[in-house]
């Protein structure tokens, strides 16, 4: 056997056994997530949330929103977050330095004065300059917050040393929630009787072309543009399938941080949120739940397949691979800062599943893909058409596309969001042309996270919103 | 061919969706008149043999189990939200169409969630006579079935039907407590014996029993509180410790103190919040005790309840800020916020 031979074998058998290792891995996912959220939607018909809406027993929340430089919609924003429906809550607004008009928006709208408050530095921050209250009663509930800049998980740092309650929900300030999204979000958080609830977090939905009023969501609309549509789809795989499946064996890492809830003691005894990497979110989740495995407490993180929030997904190339590259960079900095648990049977699912499958088949992924696609080339010009290892691309082609119509299929039977057949037809046209179109792009961009870590640009990139359409826009 | 398979289930889904969408408008149209007749039937006619008039199409319906399945929805809806001889007419109609069989037959089913309706649908139906049934299932395996048991247990008998607390061996959540709490809240105020309840093995029954013992001013059990607050479980030390809050004497202070160096952050803050209420002038020492511990957080939870607990506190709080500044002076200023506000 030649040499040429050789690497030939090795790269179509090894494509062939990682194809089929993650195959492997779609199906449990899908049979996970059929199993977790089929006994979640029997649980839920027996849950009436009015009970937490009128009870004192009703655990607090906090939600923190950090600000940065978002005076255009704060006012509604905000608006929106004091009018949800939870009894026991503060809202606490964190102005991280915004070099726009922010701030004085807040306190004038919101008939704001500056309080004395000793803020309690459980967890190192930048300083605050400032706490405001409203003089009306009204407002009694906001709290906003003036620091210097830091960075999101600085932010949120701030928000966790200042806020009262137990728990806390932290969430992207132009986000739009569901008016019951946290009774939904505090129900796990009562559930765990044998083992603590350390955090839960909630689907996020593309609100591109939904019709939002007064900061509610008045309309569902499948987004008219190509990049939202093709990440709507996305987001229904990841939240729907993966995020499902994995709350199933109780292995979720991540935890969105445009809206999740927290076990506020727990975040504390873990140092917050670490403000050396972009992925602050995942970060958190993990060293938590790495918190816990190593004191051996029971505990669990939760996740409820509601569409709780929607958020404006970025509809230009330009800033969604600024968001792909971020992300990227965010899961490889959490899994080189927790490597000490790969395939460490201390740390139990965790440790040999959920880090595994996260290093292998999340970053490791893209990777893959780029230079086997570039090595197939390269291949074919060289020597001569490798048909297996054609053929072999063609049916990981087939299996992603098999996958999307089964997270379609999972919407259609559970929460159906996109009720015409149309808007499904479109979803199922989305599946089909995701992998041509969209997903090239996303692998360039995790390529891109990748080259970039290596050069140290650890920049968050900013991230443009064109904002959501209103009725009037609408019609 | 998988992705075709796919397609076509669920086009035909939705497909079949819509026509029972369309089928179930005209049942649910039926099974409206019939609610309706039943709940404005007038109240001389209606006795124990006295049957509700139903048309020949509903009684031919009542065959397909998804018209039962949607007029129990109905029904039981309804009567949620009703009550006095209107509700009595719906239970009439109800047994009248001999639902409670296929409910009763739905209880021994292997499925959790239609046992867990089942139970659900007799207690909303005031079924009182299958209350030895529902009993069985207040410690099943599955925690919605042992909810619903539970709740239903309380529907039926009041505060009487806490009595499963006396056995129970699986733990009750914080939201079944929620729940239980809720149901007993429209009922008048028993003084049931809980004596058993607080020597329970189950940590969960202990902490619903103080629960119960706070939000109905049983002051007759501080005794048994303050030995909740030696329990091994931090669960029932810190509900106990919050019950202390409502059930006090003027020792109640002392036995905090005495063990606040043993207990965990959380329930170290949790006594100083109660001192706050409780506190009097001869815990005003202890309080300035706890402003030299290293915690900032139990610094202004104790530098809060010196000056809600004392009249002089403020004045102490200020005398001891003239020896150790930083960070006593700013906290002094955010408490004086506080009250001022």
């Amino acid at each position: 056997m030649s040499w040429q031979t050789f690497v030939l074998h090795l790269f179509t058998y090894g494509i062939l056994l990682y194809s089929i290792i993650l195959l492997i891995c779609y199906v449990l996912i899908g049979a996970f997530s059929i199993s977790e959220t089929r006994s979640y939607l029997h649980k839920n018909s027996f849950t009436d949330y009015r009970l937490l809406a009128s009870s004192t027993e009703t655990p607090s929340m906090s939600i923190l929103a950090p600000a940065y430089n978002e005076g255009a919609n704060i006012i509604e924003n905000v608006r929106s977050l004091l009018s949800l429906h939870y009894n026991n809550l503060e809202v606490i607004i964190i102005n991280d330095g915004s070099k726009d008009d922010s701030l004085e928006k807040l306190i004038h709208a919101y008939d704001m004065y500056k309080v004395d408050f000793f803020v309690n530095q459980q967890i190192k921050t930048k300083p605050v300059r400032g706490v405001y209250k409203s003089h009306n009663p009204v407002y009694r509930k906001l709290i906003v917050v003036d620091k210097e800049n830091g960075g999101k998980a600085d932010a949120l740092n701030v928000g966790v040393n200042i806020a009262h309650n137990d728990y806390f929900v932290c969430i992207d300030v132009d986000c739009v929630l569901e008016q019951d999204a946290l009774l939904k979000l505090a129900k796990p958080f009562l559930e765990g009787a044998t083992q603590r609830v350390i955090a839960a977090g909630g689907v996020v939905r593309i609100a591109n072309s939904c019709i939002i009023e007064g900061g509610r969501l008045v309309k569902v609309n499948l987004p008219k543009q190509f990049l939202p549509r093709m990440q709507t789809l996305e987001y229904i795989r990841a939240f729907l399938l993966s995020r499902m499946a994995w709350t199933k064996l109780n292995g979720l890492l991540l935890i969105s941080g445009a809206f999740g809830a927290f076990d506020r003691e727990i975040v504390i005894n873990c140092g917050g949120y670490n403000t050396n990497t972009v992925g602050e979110d995942m970060e958190l989740v993990v060293r938590m739940r790495r918190y816990m495995e190593e004191r051996d407490e029971p505990y669990k993180v939760a996740f409820i397949p509601d569409p709780l929030c929607w958020t404006e997904a970025p509809s230009t190339f330009k800033i969604l691979g600024r968001q792909r590259n971020r992300w990227t960079r965010g899961t490889i900095e959490t899994l080189r800062f927790h490597k000490v648990m790969l395939f460490n049977p201390r740390y139990g699912i965790l440790g040999m599943l959920s880090y595994p499958y996260w290093l292998f088949f999340e970053f490791l992924a893209p990777i893959i893909e780029f230079f086997g696609t570039i090595g197939l080339i390269i291949y074919c010009f060289t020597y001569a058409i490798n048909w297996s290892a054609i053929l072999i691309m063609v049916g990981v082609l087939c299996m992603g596309i098999l996958y999307s119509i089964f997270a379609i299929m999972m919407e259609v039977l559970t929460y159906n969001q996109y009720k015409g057949r149309k808007d499904i037809l479109r979803l199922v046209g989305v599946a089909v042309l995701e992998p041509f179109l969209f997903h090239p792009f996303v692998v360039w961009s995790a390529i891109r996270g990748n080259i970039d870590l290596i050069r140290k640009r650890n920049s968050w990139g900013e991230m443009t919103r064109q904002g959501f359409a209103t009725e009037k826009k609408a019609s | 061919m998988l992705i075709l398979g796919l397609l076509v289930y669920m086009l035909s889904y939705m497909y079949f969706k819509s026509v029972y969408d369309k089928k179930f408008d005209k049942w649910s149209l039926i099974s409206d008149l019939l609610i309706r007749k039943a709940i404005f039937y007038d109240d001389d006619e209606i006795e124990d043999h006295t049957l509700i008039p139903v048309t020949a199409r509903a009684e031919k319906l009542m065959r397909d189990k998804h018209f039962r399945k949607l007029l129990v929805n109905e029904i039981t809806s309804a009567k949620k939200n009703i009550s006095g001889i209107s509700a009595d007419n719906l239970k009439h109609l109800y047994v009248q169409l001999g639902l409670e069989k296929y409910a009763l037959n739905n209880l021994t089913s292997s499925r959790w969630y239609i046992k867990a309706k089942a139970v659900q649908e007799l207690t909303i139906m005031d079924m009182n006579e299958f209350v030895d049934q529902i009993y069985s299932y207040t410690d099943d395996k599955n925690d919605l079935v042992r909810m619903e048991a539970q709740s239903a247990l309380v529907q039926f008998k009041g505060f009487d039907g806490l009595r499963f607390l006396d056995t129970i061996t699986s733990p009750i959540s914080n939201w079944q407590q929620i729940k239980l709490l809720q149901q007993l809240s429209h009922l008048p105020p028993s003084d049931i014996d809980m004596g058993l309840w607080f020597k329970s093995a189950n940590s969960s029954v202990i902490v619903l029993a103080l629960k119960l013992a706070r939000n109905y001013h049983r002051f007759e059990l501080h005794d048994d509180i303050i030995s909740c607050l030696d329990h091994s479980d931090s669960w029932v030390r810190i509900e106990a410790i919050q019950c202390l809050n409502e059930i006090y004497t003027d020792e109640t202070s002392d036995h905090l103190i005495s063990r606040f160096l043993n207990e965990t952050i959380k329930n170290q803050l949790a006594m100083i919040k109660v001192m706050q209420t409780i506190g009097t002038d001869k815990d005003v020492l202890f309080l300035l005790d706890l402003l030299t511990f290293e915690n900032d957080e139990i610094k202004i939870h104790a530098a809060r309840a010196l000056v809600q607990s004392s009249k002089n506190g403020m004045i102490s709080l200020e005398e001891y800020s003239k020896e150790v500044e930083y960070p006593i002076n700013e906290i002094i200023m955010h408490i004086k916020g506080e009250i001022a506000a």
